[in-house]
């Protein structure tokens, strides 16, 4: 005997905010990674022990997929042409400053800073949401910023 | 915000294409007023009327089921298409296959079993309904097992009545059951 509510009924209730949290993580790319969350979701969904603290898997669910998305989109060849070279965008973070700083940082550390300076989480929150302690979600965010400050420099 | 039907509706179907919603269900309209119908692989589990709580009943599918419960309106479009053709009167049969699952004791299956036997445009009484699932004087736990059918219209629990003859109880409203039983001619048309 299962004690988890409806599958879409989490969709329904969480959807639009995992939505806006795929967005700041991966831009443009967000349907297809929500997508792929969802799904990845609901295929091991049975298997949860228990019924508490479900949105924050959810947000877990589609850290660990935004993360292998950027992963691949950065391991992928660079395909050279002939054409003329067009002005380059970041696909991520559009015009966002911010999202520009970190767009090339690894996709962990990209994560960490999106959650603590643009969600404006506490490390409590963040560790809940990335699965880990708070403090290690202070050293993911510390370690990052050092990598910021590396490429600034 | 709220996502896109568009979105949503891809996410469903690819869950049903990769096998991977054990429940599929979707709401439509009907003479009889917007159904919610869920479906596992084995057949309808649940029809809910307007009014009941679709959120416990589907609460209830997901406990005794499976909680990979999925709102996907392409996968019921065939089962939408016979209810409605039933319920329009341009078809006679209702043949789509029932999951009882959620029947969990031995007699109400036994009653919701034999009561599909009655044949469209026949009634029989709840006295009479016991006695042939073997508890004869059980008509009272045959109308609390035909009160708890989850699929009713497909399990035609409205082809029972009280032995007063009048039409009695019918957990979507006594309406609804005049309605089914003048549409399969067990009552003449009010």
């Amino acid at each position: 005997m299962s004690s988890l509510p409806p599958f879409w009924l989490l969709v329904e209730q969480h959807g639009d905010e995992l939505m806006r949290y795929a967005r700041r993580l991966t831009g443009e790319d967000a349907e297809d990674v929500l997508q792929e969350a969802l799904l990845r979701a609901l295929r091991s969904y049975p298997k949860l022990r228990n019924g508490n603290h479900l949105r924050a898997w959810l947000f877990r669910v589609t850290t660990t997929v935004a993360w292998d998305h950027s992963a691949r989109r950065r391991r992928r060849p660079e395909v050279l042409t002939d054409n003329l070279p067009v002005k380059t965008i970041d696909p991520h973070h559009g015009d966002d400053e911010f999202g520009s700083l970190i767009g090339q940082l690894p996709p962990g550390a990209r994560t960490a800073l999106t959650l603590r300076y643009v969600e404006d989480l506490t490390y409590e929150s963040m560790g809940t949401r990335l699965g880990c302690s708070p403090e290690a979600a202070r050293q993911r965010v510390s370690t990052a910023v050092r990598s910021l400050r590396r490429r600034l420099v | 915000m709220k996502l896109e039907p568009r979105f949503l509706e891809k996410v469903a179907n690819r869950a049903v294409k990769e096998g991977i919603a054990d429940i599929v269900y979707s709401e439509f309209d009907t003479p009889l007023g917007r159904l919610l119908v869920a479906q596992s692989d084995k057949g309808v589990c649940l029809i809910v009327y307007p009014g009941e709580n679709q959120h416990a009943l589907l609460g209830r599918l997901s406990a005794s089921l499976s909680p990979r419960i999925v709102l996907a309106r392409d996968a019921l479009a065939k089962t939408q298409s016979v209810i409605n053709s039933y319920l329009e009167g341009r078809t006679s049969s209702l043949d789509i296959p029932v999951d009882l699952s959620l029947v969990t004791s031995e007699f109400g299956r036994r009653v919701l079993e034999k009561v599909s036997l009655v044949a469209r445009g026949r009634v029989t009484s709840y006295g009479l309904l016991a006695q042939e699932c073997g508890h004869p004087g059980a008509a009272r736990a045959a109308g609390t097992a035909l009160g708890r059918n989850p699929v009713p219209i497909v399990v035609p629990c409205h082809r029972v009545l009280p032995s007063t003859g009048i039409v009695g109880g019918y957990g979507g409203g006594s309406w609804r059951k005049q309605f089914l039983l003048e549409l399969e001619g067990a009552l003449p048309k009010s």
